[in-house]
């Protein structure tokens, strides 16, 4: 971990950067701003200089490239050299060491009931938003100084519930033309090898996305997987790291691993529906980690194959935590791949951060508001009908940047996808 | 001025956000990829468009600031390192790129623009950019331009430079130029060749009009082991003289493929010397038959083990090894000095076994991974940086390694440039009259030293080369590929020679200017091509007479001789002076001798006839034509006319020595006759043997293996063939291509149809709007001080007129 490095392993990890610049344009810091100081190469440079002592780390200027990034791993991904992520860790424990004083408060952003209450805020003001400004509420806002630019950064942030089971196929099915289905052979999939699967909720999957979270339960189940919730289990602790609170990350890690400890004896996988999550578990020593594994991998390995045709063009996000920290990058486009009719869309700067990344859209709404229009622009440049992804942070800064450049383009949880096709398949009493 | 007055009228025109003086920006803008370090910038600035950039530029020369261009900070050779106290101009927000021009195969870029983007942008219309860096990925459109970058598959179709057909730049004053029109037949001072390398120390690019090639239908990527690093160099020398003409043929050794495989894993035997990748391509059949003629020259040259990537995944995996076998170095040692040294392909074996050599002298480790088939090397001194003594050491190895391929008649750079690396390099490969005329150069275009100062010339006070000495005769080095010969040697002499082994210059066939009659009859010589510097769709295949010619030696109007250039198939030391003289007319400089590469020769030439298309062709037929000339491999003109007895199409397409080839293209063209109402062509073969035989060759069009500059034969009235100056010419490779809206309103001006006329060499036409004549008076000067040289009518007149 990051805390422990010496100054002969610093020395020794800085070394392996050998400046080519490979990674630029792979980095959305970079991208956003044009500015090689906000760059991979740019920020192990300053470090060095730092860490020989030409510059110091609390000079504003070198403590905001630091701040600035997004600990995506982006760039560690693309590296010929091998630079490893604990070093852009350090790079940011340096920004956060410089200024303690701008930690937002973590505990609100992880409490459950506080995102639920803020996701039913969010979902009456954009109502409201809606009925006053019409459809394009999102980009009139923007243009309105001052607080309805603030108000309309504060909601791109909560990712838009795809809402209700009714409400999610009524918007499939006005995307997919909704038209006669064929009809599905009777022939049901018998319950896989009956998997035992706990069930990591996470924060905000469950409380702002609380329906999706369901149904991917149900998806589980009637894969024949059988389910617990272990109780006691909190927020995964992703956020708090990125904050850089370790005391709050500790406490975190250790409640979840209480909670999980008794049921590792008797389950198969712990599943988790949030990329960010699973990454944040999986990067934990211990045996909770090793059975950590992530929803989509996981159906995917269940290998549905009754699922209804849905045809769609739709464009797949890869959240950085799947892409570049665990490595889950095919699982999603062969899962995709068994749903009849769906054409999978490569977006062009796929490696790129869309700019949630954690707390990251609170801390510098500007910035994060610059990526996820690009990575907008990206995905709606493809001519996809609907984008897909894993993670609800990228859910929600994505769908902020959709409301902008082409708001007739819906993002929607790739799970929410799944289920959909196999609620197309099979008897409808089933899976509602 | 002070710096804060600079920085504040700076923010005045750029805007607040794009000027950056922060400690942050001066820190990271101080560095590149090349690990040299230099001065501290004043500031940064990042122009949202070219017109800011512009008056960037403009306001560092009226504070008298020095200022450096960078795009992607990829270079090797430290180009974009500031002096202290410049201004860094960033082009990373100039990032726009027109529309594909599928029929022109062009697009226009901004400087900005990632190498990589240009092809992705492209590959929906089949087509791609050929110079393929291994930085492509970051590396941008304006810093390979100044580079002048190669890359692994710029063996078969060249580098930068050769796909650059229009700069558009700002001179070191702030003011806007272009370099021509980018027509494909555009004759003149060649403005955007001396451009393309000069490292940003001419000017800034703003945009480029590139030149994109068809994607092949086929690809076979080969992958050969060799036990030995010896055989394996040895190998590419057989190969490059088998009379096939890889795509790509680069060698990875022991050390570097060590590296790799630890960073990648992808499977490569780590327990050998050397291994080779080599790529063939063209249509289905070609690409199949020439990559089993490569596998048998490959094996017979010692490979253990040759294989074929088995789809596309393993071969885009295979080629992303290649290319960050460098960045994979950082694993091996926290520092190495890269080099790109080339030599003659005929020497290749020689450098390799020296660096061994110089490796244990030195006590350093060296990995190499290199453009084999160009004779391009990329030996990588890896070293500690901490170990004092060893870092010295890595330093005089790599020096050494230099020295070496200048012995052997080499370069000390054929990608990454002079830069800072390679000043105290520089002057032991250039004679004293070629750096005085480059420090001349330098001083024309930037007259008070602004514009990124201290690179690619060395300091002042050095001993040059001595000169080369001027070949009195003909000299063939079949394994390097090249052919030295004095001005006065006619071409037609050195073809007919060149094919007795199956190889040409590839400016056309000679042998039927000999029988061409009254214009330059069997004259043209060595000398008059240099000056000439024509195309023409005889051409097939190759781009300009610029592009074939590596080495020169010339005389300046004052007497004063030089060399320029040297035999080897790739070189950026110094300013392109054999592309700035070559085509110029003769109005700089005298041309004394030349080396040219040659090339296989094409096995068979087929011309297929049209009399009956009608005067315009639909977009839709237009866009099909292309689409079969593109579909094959082997070069092909097609030239359409307006003629007297009504609207004629010819394609002229040349094919290796097997017929099938031709049969298939021939096939493809009648079904596109059939398909858009035309009646069949009709068709005449030769054989390539016939080029040396003009008698054989009546029946074809004349221009078809006619003179080098084909428009020769417009001016012989009275011709039952001659193309008539109206016409529509397309090439699937490179472009020649003018749709009806581009055939220019008058016929003459910047374009070869004026180069000669009744046997003489025609005057230089006045160059089009937007390219700088009183940069031409500059260099008209330096090179011809006392008019010894023709003298154009416009450029006497434009000195009349200037203050200049
Ligand atoms: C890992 C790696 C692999 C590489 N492989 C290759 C290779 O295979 N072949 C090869 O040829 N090179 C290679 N290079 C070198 C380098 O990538 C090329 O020289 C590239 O063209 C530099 O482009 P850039 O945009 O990074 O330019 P920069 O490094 O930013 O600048 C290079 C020079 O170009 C000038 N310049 C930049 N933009 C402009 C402009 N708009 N107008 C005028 N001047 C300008 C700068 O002033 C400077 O002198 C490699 C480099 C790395 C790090
Ligand atoms: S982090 Fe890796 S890719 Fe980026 S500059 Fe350093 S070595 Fe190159
Ligand atoms: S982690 Fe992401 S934001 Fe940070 S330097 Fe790497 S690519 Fe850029």
């Amino acid at each position: 971990m990051s805390g422990s490095l010496d100054r002969t392993q610093l020395d020794d990890l800085r070394q392996s950067c050998v400046e080519c610049g490979l990674c630029l344009p792979n980095c959305a810091t970079y991208l956003a701003t044009g500015n090689e100081a906000q760059s991979p190469r740019g920020r192990l440079l300053l470090l060095g200089e730092v860490l020989d002592g030409r510059t110091d780390a609390s000079e504003p200027s070198v403590r905001e490239t630091f701040d600035q990034c997004l600990g995506c791993l982006a760039c560690t991904a693309t590296c010929p050299s091998g630079v490893s992520a604990d070093l852009l860790a350090y790079v940011r424990r340096l920004a956060a060491d410089a200024d303690p004083n701008r930690r937002p408060p973590v505990r609100l952003l992880d409490r459950r009931a506080v995102l639920r209450t803020l996701r039913v805020v969010g979902s009456l003001v954009r109502g409201a938003a809606v009925r006053l400004l019409g459809a394009g509420w999102r980009g009139r806002l923007e243009r309105t100084p001052g607080a309805g630019r603030r108000l309309a950064r504060l909601l791109g942030t909560l990712p838009v519930d795809p809402g209700s089971d009714d409400a999610l196929i009524a918007q499939f099915e006005t995307l997919d033309g909704g038209g006669p289905r064929p009809a599905v052979s009777s022939h049901h999939r018998a319950p896989a090898a009956g998997l035992r699967v706990a069930v990591f909720k996470g924060c905000a999957d469950a409380s702002l996305m609380p329906h999706t979270s369901r149904r991917l339960q149900d998806l589980l189940r009637r894969l024949g997987c059988e389910l617990t919730v272990p109780e006691g289990q909190d927020c995964c602790g992703a956020l708090a790291s990125h904050l850089e609170s370790r005391g709050r990350t500790s406490r975190l890690r250790r409640r979840n691993r209480r909670a999980f400890t008794p049921h590792l004896g008797h389950c198969d996988h712990v599943v988790v529906a949030a990329a960010g999550c699973g990454q944040e578990l999986k990067s934990q020593p211990g045996d909770l980690s090793d059975m950590v594994i992530d929803a989509v991998s996981l159906l995917e390995r269940l290998a549905p194959v009754d699922l209804g045709p849905v045809p769609l063009r739709v464009a797949v996000h890869d959240p950085c935590h799947a892409r570049h920290g665990l490595g889950v990058v095919e699982a999603p486009r062969r899962l995709l791949a068994r749903i009849p009719g769906v054409v999978v869309l490569e977006p062009a700067e796929a490696e790129v951060c869309c700019g949630s990344a954690g707390v990251y859209g609170v801390q510098h709404p500007e910035m994060s508001a610059v990526m996820g229009r690009r990575k907008a622009e990206a995905l709606a440049a493809t001519g996809c009908d609907a984008v897909v992804t894993t993670n609800p942070g990228c859910l929600g800064q994505i769908a902020d940047g959709l409301a902008l450049v082409a708001p007739h383009i819906p993002i929607l949880p790739l799970t929410d996808l799944v289920w959909y096709a196999a609620r197309a398949s099979g008897p409808r009493k089933e899976m509602s | 001025m002070s710096t804060p007055d600079l920085i504040r009228d700076l923010r005045r025109a750029a805007g607040r956000s794009s000027v950056l003086d922060d400690a942050a920006a001066c820190s990271v803008y101080a560095r590149d990829a090349s690990h040299l370090e230099h001065g501290r910038p004043a500031c940064v600035v990042l122009p949202e468009t070219v017109e800011c950039l512009r008056q960037v530029v403009e306001l560092c020369a009226c504070h008298g600031r020095p200022f450096v261009v960078r795009g992607g900070g990829t270079g090797l050779s430290g180009g974009a390192l500031p002096v202290d106290g410049a201004v860094v101009i960033g082009t990373s927000r100039l990032l726009r790129l027109g529309p594909v021009d599928v029929e022109r195969s062009r697009v226009h870029a901004e400087p900005g623009v990632i190498n990589d983007a240009v092809t992705r942008h492209a590959l929906p219309h089949g087509l791609h950019f050929a110079p393929d860096p291994s930085s492509q990925s970051a590396a941008t459109v304006g810093g390979n331009v100044a580079e002048n970058a190669g890359g692994p598959h710029c063996l078969k179709v060249g580098v930068t430079a050769q796909h650059v057909r229009r700069l558009d730049w700002i001179d070191a004053r702030g003011r806007a130029w272009t370099t021509g029109r980018g027509a494909a037949f555009e004759r003149g001072v060649d403005l955007r060749g001396l451009l393309c390398g000069s490292e940003g120390t001419l000017g800034v690019v703003t945009g480029a009009e590139l030149l994109l090639q068809p994607v092949p239908e086929a690809t076979v990527t080969l992958l050969a082991v060799f036990p030995s690093l010896a055989d394996a160099t040895r190998a590419v020398v057989d190969l490059m003289t088998s009379g096939l003409v890889p795509e790509a043929c680069e060698i990875v050794d022991r050390v570097m493929l060590g590296a790799v495989e630890a960073a990648f894993g992808f499977g490569f035997p780590t327990d050998v010397d050397a291994v080779m990748i080599c790529e063939m391509a063209g249509s289905v059949g070609a690409a199949g038959e020439d990559a089993a003629r490569a596998e048998a020259v490959l094996r017979a040259a010692g490979a253990r083990d040759v294989n074929a990537a088995a789809d596309e995944d393993e071969r885009s995996r295979l080629w992303m090894c290649r290319k960050k076998a460098f960045g994979a170095v950082g694993r091996l040692a926290p520092a190495y000095i890269s080099m790109d040294v080339v030599v003659p392909l005929g020497s290749l074996t020689t450098l390799v076994e020296d660096i061994q050599t110089i490796k244990t002298e030195h006590r350093v480790e060296v990995a190499t991974a290199f453009h084999a088939g160009d004779g391009n090397l990329h030996p990588g001194v890896h070293y500690d940086d901490r170990d004092q003594d060893l870092t010295a050491r890595a330093h005089r190895a790599a020096d050494a390694i230099v020295m070496r391929a200048l012995e052997l008649k080499g370069s000390c750079t054929g990608e990454h440039g002079v830069g800072l690396e390679k000043r105290h390099l520089i002057h032991h490969q250039l004679d004293a009259t070629s750096l005085q005329l480059m420090r001349g150069v330098k001083t024309v275009f930037d007259p008070h030293g602004l514009c990124n100062p201290d690179k690619l010339l060395p300091a002042s006070d050095v001993t040059a080369a001595s000169p080369v000495p001027v070949p009195d005769r003909p000299d063939f080095r079949w394994k390097s590929l090249t052919v030295t010969a004095p001005a006065a040697t006619p071409l037609a002499v050195l073809q007919a020679e060149a094919l007795t082994r199956g190889l040409w210059i590839p400016v056309g066939a000679a042998s039927r200017i000999r029988a061409a009659g009254p214009g330059l009859g069997g004259s043209v010589t060595v000398g008059d091509l240099v000056d000439a510097g024509t195309v023409g769709p005889s051409l097939l295949g190759s781009t300009s007479v610029g592009d074939a010619l590596l080495e020169l030696w010339a005389e300046t109007g004052d007497g004063r001789i030089f060399h320029a250039g040297a035999p080897v198939l790739k070189n950026v030391a110094g300013y392109d002076l054999v592309r700035l003289i070559s085509g110029s007319g003769g109005i700089l400089a005298r041309p004394l001798a030349a080396t040219w590469q040659l090339k296989p020769a094409p096995g068979c030439v087929a011309c297929w006839t049209w009399s009956d298309v009608p005067p315009t062709l639909s977009g839709e037929s237009r866009r099909d034509f292309l689409r079969v000339l593109r579909r094959h491999g082997q070069p092909a003109a097609a030239v359409r006319e307006r003629a007297s007895a009504g609207p004629v199409l010819w394609v002229l397409a040349a094919g290796r020595d097997r017929a099938w080839d031709l049969d298939r293209l021939g096939d493809d063209l009648t079904a596109w006759s059939e398909d858009h109402g035309l009646r069949r062509p009709s068709m005449q073969r030769q054989s390539g043997s016939d080029l040396a035989n003009p008698s054989s060759l009546a029946g074809l069009p004349g221009w078809a293996c006619g003179s080098p500059d084909w428009t020769l034969l417009t001016r012989r009235e009275g011709h039952p063939d001659w193309p008539r100056p109206r016409r529509l010419i397309w090439q699937n490779r490179p472009d020649l291509l003018w749709t009806p809206e581009v055939i220019p309103e008058e016929p003459v001006g910047w374009f070869a149809d004026t180069v000669f006329a009744d046997g003489r060499l025609q005057s230089l036409p006045r160059p089009p709007a937007g390219v700088p004549v009183e940069l031409l008076v500059g260099l008209k000067r330096l090179f011809d001080p006392d008019d010894r040289l023709p003298v154009p009518e416009w450029l006497a007149a434009a000195r009349e007129g200037g203050t200049w």
